[in-house]
């Protein structure tokens, strides 16, 4: 064979390995966002069983309301935050990532933007989605969709740009690991929903004069569970769009190696001990479920190091320790979460984030210092203080202007026949109030 | 009206409609824009009328 064809041959054959490359990449990130749409399922399903059945319909407007939103607002401002902002409040160079750039859109030259928009957009939209169970039953769907917004397109990526990416200064100054995103989108949502409803306030009926508590029974507990389940499968795509594909290998958003595999063992190892530790101290199948989360979101910062059985316990660390800080939330600090959102969330992702300075301590960074539990314990609380300021400071500025909070008669009446113009059950009749809708809580 | 920003396959790049005409990008965008502004206005108002006939008409009779 002439060495010119040979040549050929062997530029051919690279040109062909590249385009393998580049499309296995556009494939990846395409499914992980398909399967993380079933999170919004998830959230759609969970969220209207654990309504009343006269408020399901409203619930369930304002999940979808708040898919359509997130969407063309992360595409309008949220993507170039997320590129724009890794040193700080400073912006640098990303033009790149701006909505009239040539690679916002179909471009021959670029098959990497799109699908990693995609990708975060859906973490945009599960990150409020995750505030939006704790507020049904009273929250304006018009107030609501102005924080969700601001969470999901402006708030949380900020938190992304600094702690879950290869340049972010909590990592360069930190050396934090938060491979599974526990701080910038768990913690962040669960500390703005805090924020979000220390301003709205309980649900009439939630508390009685002298401060005890009445159960507010959601209508439907097995279409909640499906819908946790839909969720749990859905962060298979989540996690799996949190590992970089590089054609050769596997790398975090750190730029550390690593497999498909230890994510698989840890993530089910995590879901395993959730729910066990929610059970042995809930005995209760929505806690079960909800501590599949809460063993995710625990192991969450660690799944590319953690030895199995550790992210297990871990997990059930979490899971034993999360129902009862949703209760001292409850009864303590009168604070009506509907579906323990912070607890789960916020106080989940702080456990996941200490918890590999704890156990993880001295694996190195690409960037910045080795893992340490100072530098967990300083990122944990900036994400905190990024969640819960901005979280507390817009919901009274909606207060304020008569925007946070429904009209009591239409919350006494039920939002569905206040605001739907259709009926979840229109063969049934629906108790607005009382029928045993209301028992204090043991 | 001609979209096309490319009059051949061949070395195109950014080849989405309008691409090579900025100030008809910002109209698109802008109006993208707009109308998710608005429907957040129209969420508010429809809203309001609802809070306003519950609390004229009370209860309403089908529960």
């Amino acid at each position: 064979m002439e060495a010119a064809e040979l040549l050929t041959r062997i530029e051919a054959l690279e040109a062909s390995l590249k385009m393998a490359t580049t499309v296995n990449s556009e494939v990846f990130y395409w499914w992980c966002t398909a399967l993380m749409v079933a999170i919004h399922a998830g959230f759609l399903a969970y969220e209207m069983g654990a309504s009343r059945a006269k408020n399901a319909l409203a619930t369930g407007v304002k999940n979808l309301a708040a898919f359509a939103f997130l969407i063309p607002f992360f595409y309008f401002v949220g993507w170039y935050i997320y590129n724009a902002f890794p040193a700080g409040f400073i912006p640098g160079d990303a033009s790149g990532a701006l909505p009239w750039s040539t690679h916002m859109g179909p471009n021959l030259e670029d098959q990497a933007s799109g699908i990693f928009w995609a990708a975060f957009t859906m973490f945009a939209a599960t990150t409020a989605s995750i505030m939006s169970g704790a507020v049904i039953e009273r929250i304006r769907v018009s107030g609501f969709i102005i924080l969700a917004i601001f969470l999901g397109s402006v708030v949380w990526v900020f938190g992304a740009a600094w702690g879950w990416h290869p340049a972010g200064w909590l990592t360069s100054t930190f050396g934090l690991h938060d491979i599974g995103a526990a701080g910038c989108v768990h913690m962040v949502a669960g500390f703005f929903t805090l924020g979000v409803l220390i301003n709205l306030g309980p649900r009439i009926g939630r508390f009685n004069a002298d401060g005890t508590v009445n159960e507010i029974n959601g209508h439907n507990m097995a279409m909640s569970l499906i819908g946790l389940m839909l969720i749990v499968m859905g962060f298979f795509g989540f996690l799996g769009g949190c590992i970089i594909y590089t054609g050769d290998t596997w790398m975090t958003i750190y730029n550390t190696p690593t497999t498909f595999s230890a994510f698989a063992f840890n993530t089910l190892m995590a879901v395993a001990g959730g729910m066990l530790g929610c059970y042995l101290v809930t005995r209760d199948p929505f806690w079960m479920m909800s501590g599949a989360l809460v063993g995710v979101i625990s192991s969450a910062p660690g799944l590319d190091v953690y030895y199995p059985p550790l992210a297990f316990l871990i997990s059930f660390a979490g899971g034993l320790v999360i129902p009862k800080l949703h209760n001292i939330l409850l009864t303590k600090f009168k604070i009506d979460d509907a579906v323990g959102a912070v607890s789960v969330h916020g106080f989940g992702g702080v456990w996941g984030l200490v918890a590999v300075g704890i156990f993880a301590s001295g694996y190195p960074n690409v960037e910045g210092p080795a893992i340490s539990l100072g530098g967990q314990f300083m990122s944990m609380l900036v994400f905190l203080a990024l969640g819960l300021i901005p979280g507390f400071v817009l919901s009274y500025i909606l207060k304020m202007a008569g925007l946070l909070r429904c009209a009591p008669e239409a919350e006494e009446a039920g939002l569905d026949i206040t605001e739907v113009p259709v009926k979840a059950y229109p063969e049934s009749r629906i108790p607005a109030f009382g029928d045993g809708a209301l028992t204090p809580a043991e | 009206m001609n979209s096309a920003p490319i009059t051949t396959w061949e070395g195109a790049t950014a080849y989405y409609t309008y691409a090579d005409s900025p100030g008809m990008i910002a109209i698109w965008l802008l109006g993208a824009i707009a109308v998710c502004i608005y429907a957040i206005f129209s969420m508010v108002k429809h809203e309001n009328a609802a809070y306003k006939k519950v609390k004229s008409n009370g209860v309403p009779p089908a529960l």
